[in-house]
């Protein structure tokens, strides 16, 4: 590490900065946007915001663009709610804007609007994104000056040319990054994530490396830029501090076989390595073909507790949304929104967790009104599945904009400067301009569904130890009184231990939730929804909403996170694990979701240990699993933190499909986290 | 035939190379008094209950008083928790059940060069199991096996004949010191530690480096020497865990080792390279 990022990471952890901010309330702009129509709102308000930023720049600082405002612009609208969010989780188009300039843009922008002369809506669309390119022209110019005024020539002269022209080197180009996220931040996007940067960046990088300059400059400047991605962390929370979006695809293939892992990729790697932050949060796409390389180099990563590399498998991803509609090359282009969300990026406005299936839920309603009458336990089954396939047309109406308006914002968004198809068509984003218009759907708790439909099966239909009256009065009394049936329950083979019965019964609700949402029309331009493996935060939420189940579990009690094992399994070890979770065939439902691995820190003392994680990430992989994100534990050291939260500021844990700082969670994500540790070996 | 076992990891780390699982056979005729898997210990089953998530409802403790009168853990309080944090410690199985369990994961292991290691307690105080299931697997996977080498030199080459590799254990090499920490004496580990050596078996010699007891120059000396004239040049060392005396509790026990754990152990580099042995602390 050089003694600029020694110097730059400092000023980070010290928060000193953070001493520069203003305090500005709600920024309530409800007076100044009184008349104005909605699709027109959100430019005064990107315009009124970085007009009231003041340049903040670091000593050297290389990048700036901190924020100076501690909220961004908001109304109140006529129902009396406080409007801020402007959507998010999508990959933007850096790299067009990067590659060639706004006024380039600019240009086309004319272009179009002498095409569309005849066209009022367009023409106004097309006018006001101008006015944006505008208002990031003086925010940016306010910091050259700023830098110049400063001495910082390098950050001055980089301004010099971006954002108006198109970036003429790797440090120019993330120059130009920071700019544009910036500026999405202010206009309250949120989880806006990177993308495969080691694939958009690297023209640069490598034009840099034929110039004569070293890996280790690059190094320093790829460092300097990561730190200014967590800078401001505490301004860009998403539900919980630390799920920010800021996620960085890494490597994977092309539709021909070949490796995208070049330099870039690994300097990436070893600045997330070294600088140990918690953005940006990589992602390794892997196949069947990965050599050990990359994750023995991943692995060192999952070394340091960071909670990432996530390996995302191309293998299964690829395939899925190949299915889904995309186009070949958009496909082969996969990335990841903020968690483990598999979106293509540039021209997609897709929505990858519209909605959530609550399996346990279905389970138990199919349970309740099935299991008194049924002869046999395919009825049970049979319920469960129409169950699910319900709740699917209940959630596509639901969020159906034919029938649901509300979900509906229509506006004039900046985002749309960096969406392929919106300056082309003279369209916004929220209006049609992109491509895709794509709903994803949780699928939370599916151990717990599979684990509850099996206890069934063993104790009130094979071993008929139990009757459905005295198993349905227990759910009812949340086992209060049955505590020997709920050890019984508990007793019964659990989804994560490569037990095939449980296995099977949990393909069977996945293969129905497949049929019943896959493909079908979200009305929404032409778009349809996605099914997956992930929860998001609604393995506590969810959870909540859901009595008894039959596996055991009581009402409220938190389900595995995403694609895992429930918590309350005691597990034979990860073997068992990864073999449960890739017996379905996963191309079927990869919307995204990951399985969790909790390893104990121990195994990582030395480099023998590190190898035999890569090989398990390896084996996950070639047994067709789609996800994968893995947390290095020490129990002791988590409740420790919970006792004394001011000795492990630095304690990184994986959530739910981001790393987080564990002291700044919510005490019911520490508890999950401690609690999925109880079976770690 | 069966065979005792208290725990089949899937995923040691330190049992060998690649990914291996690692079956533990229960009972061993040591008595380390720094051992950190007493329930390897005995032979007979027990019941453990773990600490983490304990709703101190009572039904354990309830079972017991309705047995013997008194609170106490009892088979039966296993089926009563509503947690299901109680178990019984010590399952039989035959070789063919136990390699039922190993062949689903085969593939894996092989993939990564592991295999399957058979530790404890002590695996050679159920020699003829071990042996039986280490035939079975003969040429499907790499078979090691985890020792202190304290067993009748002729059941020793018996088992040996099936192994690929070996991780054997040298704790003293003076007998009167060996038989006060461990209970046993160390004649037989010697010689099988020979027979090991000249076998043609891979192995690595392993040493829990305990403070005070085994970590002195007298001792470090010894070993190298012995393990020069076997001509072994690597020891691996793994330093006392202070985290040792944890699982006691678990089973109702008292943890006293009889030295100050408190002392950090003392790796003699200097004297073992003194005798071409390097020494890797894991």
């Amino acid at each position: 590490m050089t003694q600029n990022v020694k110097k730059a990471l400092a000023a980070l952890c010290s928060a000193e900065y953070k001493k520069q901010r203003i305090d500005n309330g709600e920024f309530d702009m409800t007076e100044a946007l009184r008349g104005v129509p909605k699709k027109l709102r959100r430019l005064p308000m990107l315009e009124a915001m970085l007009d009231a930023e003041k340049p903040i720049l670091w000593e050297d600082d290389l990048f700036g663009f901190h924020r100076c405002n501690k909220k961004t612009p908001s109304y109140v609208d006529a129902n009396g709610k406080r409007i801020r969010s402007n959507g998010g989780n999508v990959t933007p188009n850096y790299a067009g804007a990067i590659g060639k300039g706004f006024d380039a843009v600019l240009e086309e922008i004319d272009a179009k609007i002498a095409r569309f002369a005849d066209d009022e809506d367009r023409v106004e669309f097309l006018e006001t994104m101008k006015q944006y390119v505008a208002a990031v022209y003086r925010i940016s110019d306010r910091y050259r000056h700023a830098a110049e005024e400063a001495g910082n020539t390098r950050l001055a002269e980089a301004l010099g040319r971006v954002p108006r022209q198109a970036a003429t080197s790797y440090y120019e180009a993330c120059v130009f990054f920071k700019i544009i996220t910036y500026t999405l931040r202010c206009a309250s996007y949120y989880h806006m994530t990177i993308g495969r940067f080691d694939q958009y960046m690297y023209p640069y990088y490598q034009s840099d490396r034929e110039k004569g300059i070293s890996r280790e400059e690059l190094l320093e400047i790829t460092e300097l830029f990561f730190i200014s991605l967590n800078v401001d962390g505490d301004l860009y929370i998403g539900m919980q501090q630390g799920d920010n979006g800021q996620s960085m695809v890494l490597g994977g293939y092309d539709k021909h076989g070949n490796s995208m892992y070049n330099e870039l990729s690994f300097v990436c790697m070893d600045a997330a390595e070294e600088l140990s932050l918690i953005d940006p949060k990589i992602n390794l796409r892997v196949n069947k073909t990965t050599p050990d390389e990359i994750y023995e180099y991943g692995t060192r990563l999952t070394k340091q507790g960071l909670g990432f590399p996530q390996y995302c498998n191309d293998d299964i991803a690829v395939p899925y949304l190949l299915s889904i509609g995309y186009e070949e090359d958009e496909a082969w282009d996969y990335t990841v929104a903020a968690c483990w969300e598999y979106i293509v990026p540039n021209c997609a406005f897709d929505v990858p967790n519209r909605a959530t299936m609550n399996f346990p839920l279905m389970v138990n309603n199919a349970i309740h009104a099935t299991l008194e009458n049924a002869k046999d336990f395919s009825e049970v089954m049979e319920a469960a599945k129409a169950e699910i396939a319900q709740e699917c047309d209940r959630l596509r109406a639901f969020w159906s904009p034919l029938q649901n308006p509300a979900t509906i914002n229509r506006n004039y968004g900046y985002l749309s400067l960096f969406t392929d198809g919106c300056i082309e068509k003279g369209l916004d984003l929220s209006m049609g301009g992109a491509k895709y218009y794509n709903y994803g759907c949780h699928g939370a708790g599916i151990a717990t569904a599979a684990d509850a439909l099996e206890a069934v099966r063993t104790v009130v239909f094979e071993e008929k130890s139990v009757t459905p009256s005295e198993l349905l009065a227990a759910l009812d009394a949340d086992f209060v009184g049955y505590e020997s049936l709920q050890n019984r329950l508990l007793s019964c083979p659990k989804m994560g231990n490569n037990v095939d019965t449980v296995d099977t019964i949990a393909g069977e609700l996945m293969g129905a939730f497949d049929a019943s949402l896959n493909r079908k029309p979200n009305d929404k331009f032409g778009g349809v929804w996605r099914a997956g493996t992930g929860s998001a935060l609604e393995y506590i939420q969810s959870a909540k909403r859901c009595p008894a189940t039959a596996d055991g579990r009581r009402a409220g009690e938190a389900y595995g996170c995403s694609f895992s094992p429930a918590i309350t399994t005691r597990l034979n070890g990860p073997l068992s694990v990864i073999r449960s979770f890739t017996k379905f065939d996963l191309k079927r439902i990869a919307n995204g979701g990951p399985l969790t691995l909790e390893v104990h820190d121990t195994v990582f003392r030395n480099e023998e240990g590190e190898k035999k994680v890569a090989q398990l990430v390896k084996a996950f992989v070639m047994l067709g699993g789609h996800q994968l994100q893995i947390n290095s534990i020490n129990r002791e050291r988590l409740l420790d933190a919970q006792e004394h939260p001011e000795n492990y500021p630095n304690l990184i844990v994986r959530v739910w499909g981001w790393s987080g700082y564990f002291c700044e969670l919510d005490r019911v994500y520490q508890d999950h986290v401690i609690q999925r540790t109880e079976f770690t070996v | 035939m069966t065979g005792r076992i208290f725990s089949i990891e899937e995923f040691s780390t330190y049992d060998g190379p690649g990914i291996r699982m690692t079956v533990f056979l229960k009972g061993c005729p040591l008595r380390c008094t720094w051992c950190h898997n007493p329930e390897g210990q005995t032979h007979g089953v027990e019941i453990v209950r773990s600490p983490n998530g304990c709703l101190a409802c009572g039904a354990c403790l309830k079972m017991g008083e309705l047995e013997t009168g008194s609170p106490c853990l009892v088979p039966a309080s296993v089926a009563v928790c509503p947690r299901k944090l109680i178990r019984l410690c010590g399952e039989d199985l035959t070789p063919e059940e136990l390699i039922a369990r190993i062949e689903k994961n085969l593939d894996v292991l092989n993939m990564s060069g592991g295999g399957v290691t058979f530790s404890g307690g002590e695996p050679l105080a159920q020699a003829g199991f071990v042996e039986a299931c280490m035939r079975l697997l003969r040429g499907k996977t790499n078979r090691a096996l985890q020792t202190s080498g304290y067993c009748k030199p002729e059941i020793f080459s018996r088992v040996l004949a099936e192994c690929d590799f070996v991780l054997y254990d040298l704790k003293l090499i003076d007998d009167a010191m060996h038989r006060r920490y461990t209970g046993v004496s160390n004649e037989w580990i010697l010689e099988n530690y020979r027979t090991l050596a000249a076998s043609g078996v891979p192995f690595i010699t392993r040493i829990p480096l305990i403070p005070t007891v085994n970590d002195t120059e007298t001792n470090t000396r010894a070993m190298a020497e012995l393990m020069r004239s076997c001509g072994v040049d690597r020891l691996e060392i793994l330093p006392y865990n202070k985290m040792a005396g944890g699982k006691y509790l678990m089973l109702g026990r008292e943890y006293e080792p009889g030295f100050d754990g408190s002392v950090e152990p003392i790796v003699r580099h200097e004297i073992l390279s003194e005798y071409g042995i390097e020494g890797k602390v894991l």
